[in-house]
């Protein structure tokens, strides 16, 4: 198991290095330009001049690429170029609120999508199959930041049970009032997705032989389902939860924008908007190496669940 | 019975006078932005931090709350000053005993004296160019400070009033802190910087050494919030108290219907221009720059943006400032003219000529009502719509032939002809600053206006230049577009404003927030 974990993260180190170069050029690319976005429009030319050599925005892009290289491999992410703070501090400061949102949308995922698409098996082909059918392409092809503003609309404005701005601070009741909708609108585009794989798994291992011969030993139908095949049909839901995780944590963007939560997707607008370089950068490094560990845990995860798959 | 009541009555009454007096007053704001830029009031010249600035810091004099007319300067950290007949040596006197946030001390002489240095260093500076007429700030004791100028400068006094470089931070503060400054403020002001949260908000609390009094309010919270229906939505549920507005009538009109909501539509007006590059053909020929000229209908913007927020506007410098020529002569609206001119000029089929944009709706929306306007005279212009500061760096690189830009500036004519039409500030120039035209025909005026003694003399060679710019078509001073906030009736501002250097309604240790 240790020597798996060891060559899954020393194989990740090609993946990052090229995530890092593509980000390096792309975002010296594109046009923009620090010094103006943080001294403002009408600083003078001399204050513009000097903040870039400052900063080292004259050197070479060369030496900026090495010296980016060296701190990387020194483990620093470096200074934000606006504020000054370390890169990872700020991650590491709003991180915890990505994730808790990124979590509330799995769990509102999980918890509303696994026994809808359950039941939508057990009645395969009935009005109630179609129905939830219906409703997950629904949700599949609803952006999350309509569902967001609808769910403003609805439970803020219209009944006053949320607030508009969520304030991720306070205590833990506070802090679920105001994760509920950021998590809700989130969670919904999750539903559809655990919904419809949580159909297909539970179809495919109702067909299996040993559900026939359980049911032909007379198993209850409550014994068959709990024990026999849910445990099975949970190795391609575990998957899908892994795999979304990551993409909820690429969708918090939009959703931590509408409802203006910190987190690590508004701290990349922001960084973009500002051209804050080293905390893109740094940000873009740390969701590679994010992905890379929630793709590897998601493999663990199967070996626990299903003891056929080994991890060598 | 009666009595039970009675003594419910009492208790109720009581508890609610207690939690009345206990409940702390405090007040949650949202600007438009994404973030706070750099606290530091010498670096930051972005509009949202300028209200921050407003509340930590104080200069030496001050514009009025609500006022940005420079008769309405009055003492601030200064009690008094004098000056030499040749107005080039200023001696103020400092107030006694004000007292820096977070026990940095008392403000004195040596505090002046290394903010306005600060302030005239560009390694320090995002506003040094403010200041290179200083020649000397020196301390003559504790509470004296002389400045003395190398030449005379248009607004002494406009640029050690509480505005960008003239806010006066605490020297051994800013010695201590470095770079890290900017994170934590510390001014005088009757709010002291509290908590940065980046991307999220800027909390300030009461000074209660102010030394105009203790602030009735204990705390604001500024939010930075970029999406206008989000701050709106927001200030509806009343999770906000006071916002950013957007600027069009019908935003105007459904705030002020909703009975709910003091609207403040104040000055600076911001002057929305646009900018004929004339290194650019065919712009070359001033045939061409006049048929665009011709092609303009300044109502028809006006309309568009809405009577309420805007006013046309044909002078280069904007109405208030000190200088303002109103009676500027300038050619009106004549599409037929236009394409004359455009014919003389050898383009009797009209001409296309490529102009990058923001995609921020307030130069986007009046840009397309523009490319409307000067398609009917034969001008067409092919929009290159960009991210706002890609945008903002392309037309620094000088690769627009037009460019329509808003800015507020500091209300003496100086500042804008300077940074928009003097020859030094030409785009893509070690000395650029946001001359997009490439206009040289005013620079005698500009310079010799900025140290005549003479305030007549002064007004006179500013409204030449601002005729001479308008007869070359540099550009097409077109409308300005008015601040607008709304604030919950709760909030009393205490003051009338009419006008904020700051861009927002600045909270004085006088306004308050009733429950």
């Amino acid at each position: 198991m240790a020597g798996f974990i060891l060559r899954r993260l020393l194989s990740t180190i090609p993946t990052l290095l090229g995530v890092l170069t593509i980000v390096f050029v792309m975002i010296r690319v594109a046009p923009g330009d620090p010094a103006l976005a943080i001294l403002g429009d009408n600083a003078s030319q001399e204050a513009l001049d000097a903040f870039r050599e400052r900063m080292g925005l004259n050197d070479p892009m060369w030496v900026q690429y090495l010296d980016f290289l060296r701190g990387i491999a020194r483990g620093s992410l470096g200074e934000s170029m606006i504020s000054g703070t370390p890169v990872l501090t700020s991650i590491l400061e709003v991180l915890p609120y990505t994730l808790e949102l990124a979590l509330g949308a799995v769990f509102f995922g999980v918890v509303i999508g696994t026994p809808l698409g359950i039941m939508a098996a057990l009645k395969r082909n009935g009005w109630l199959d179609y129905l939830l059918r219906v409703v997950s392409l629904v949700g599949l092809s609803f952006p999350a930041f309509l569902t967001a503003i609808l769910l403003i609309l609805w439970l803020a404005i219209d009944w006053r049970l949320f607030p508009v701005i969520s304030t991720p601070t306070g205590g833990i009741g506070d802090r679920l009032y105001n994760l509920f909708l950021p998590a809700l609108s989130l969670g919904l585009i999750m539903v559809a997705y655990v919904m419809r794989t949580a159909r297909s798994a539970m179809l495919d291992v109702l067909g299996e032989d040993y559900i026939r011969t359980a049911r032909a030993k007379g198993a209850p139908m409550r014994r068959l389902f709990l024990h026999h095949a849910l445990r099975n049909a949970l190795i391609p839901i575990v998957t899908v939860i892994g795999l979304y995780f990551g993409l909820m944590i690429g969708n918090a963007v939009l959703t931590e924008i509408i409802f203006n939560r910190p987190g690590l997707g508004k701290l990349i607008v922001l960084a973009l908007n500002q051209r804050d370089y080293s905390t893109l950068q740094g940000l873009m490094v740390f969701s590679a190496f994010l992905v890379v560990m929630v793709n590897l845990l998601t493999d663990i995860a199967y070996g626990l669940v299903d003891p056929r798959v080994k991890l060598k | 019975m009666k009595f039970l009541n009675a003594t419910a009555l009492s208790v109720l009454l009581a508890t609610s006078a207690l939690t009345t007096d206990l409940h702390a007053q405090e007040l949650t704001m949202a600007v438009s932005a994404q973030s706070a830029g750099q606290l530091d009031p010498h670096v930051s010249t972005r509009t949202e931090d300028k209200i921050v600035f407003g509340m930590v810091f104080n200069g030496l004099v001050r514009f009025a709350p609500g006022s940005m007319s420079g008769e309405d300067i009055e003492p601030d950290l200064a009690e008094s000053w004098e000056t030499s007949e040749d107005g080039l040596v200023w001696t103020f006197h400092l107030r006694q005993g004000v007292q820096f946030h977070g026990g940095y001390g008392e403000m004195t002489a040596a505090d002046v004296v290394y903010s306005l240095t600060r302030a005239a260093d560009p390694d320090r500076s995002g506003v040094s160019s403010d200041y290179t007429q200083f020649a000397s700030v020196e301390a003559l004791d504790d509470y004296t400070v002389q400045i003395t100028l190398a030449e005379g400068i248009p607004s002494l006094l406009g640029v050690v009033a509480n505005y960008h470089g003239g806010n006066i931070v605490s020297a051994r503060a800013a010695e201590e802190m470095g770079e890290n400054f900017h994170t934590n403020p510390i001014g005088t002001g009757p709010f002291a910087f509290d908590e940065l949260a980046e991307g999220q908000f800027v909390r300030l609390v009461a000074n209660p050494d102010y030394f105009r009094g203790a602030p009735e309010i204990d705390s604001i919270t500024i939010r930075y919030i970029s999406s206008a229906s989000a701050r709106d939505l927001a200030f509806q549920t009343g999770e906000l108290d006071m916002i950013a507005g957007t600027r069009e009538d019908r935003w105007v009109t459904n705030m002020t219907e909703t009975g709910e909501a003091v609207v403040d539509v104040f000055e600076p007006g911001e002057l929305r221009t646009l900018h004929i590059n004339a290194a650019m053909p065919p712009f070359d020929d001033i045939r061409v720059r006049q048929a665009v000229a011709h092609a303009v209908n300044r109502e028809e913007l006006v309309a568009f943006m809405g009577a309420s927020v805007a006013r046309a506007n044909e002078a280069p410098v904007p109405d208030g400032y000190l200088g303002h020529n109103a009676d500027v002569t300038f050619l009106a609206y004549d599409p037929e003219r236009a394409r004359e001119l455009l014919a003389e000029a050898g383009y009797p089929d009209g001409i296309t000529v490529p102009v990058a944009i923001t995609e921020r709706a307030s130069l986007f929306a009046p840009m397309q009502v523009l490319q409307a306007q000067l398609a009917a005279a034969g001008i067409n212009v092919e929009l290159e719509v960009m991210e706002h500061s890609a945008w903002h760096a392309a037309i620094r690189d000088d690769v627009s032939s037009m460019v329509l830009y808003g800015a507020a500036r500091f209300p003496v004519a100086d500042t804008y002809l300077t940074q928009f039409y003097h020859s030094d500030s030409i785009v893509n120039t070690p000395t650029a600053v946001t001359n997009f035209s490439h206009c040289d025909v005013a620079d005698d005026q500009i310079v010799q206006a900025r140290s005549e003694a003479d305030m007549d003399m002064q007004m006179a060679l500013w409204a030449d230049a601002q005729q001479a710019i308008v007869d070359e078509v540099c550009s097409i001073p077109l409308f300005e577009l008015l601040q607008v906030f709304a604030r919950s009736p709760d909030v009393d501002l205490g003051y009338e404003l009419e006008g904020s250097l700051s861009l927002g309604p600045v909270i004085t240790e006088q306004s308050t927030l009733a429950d």
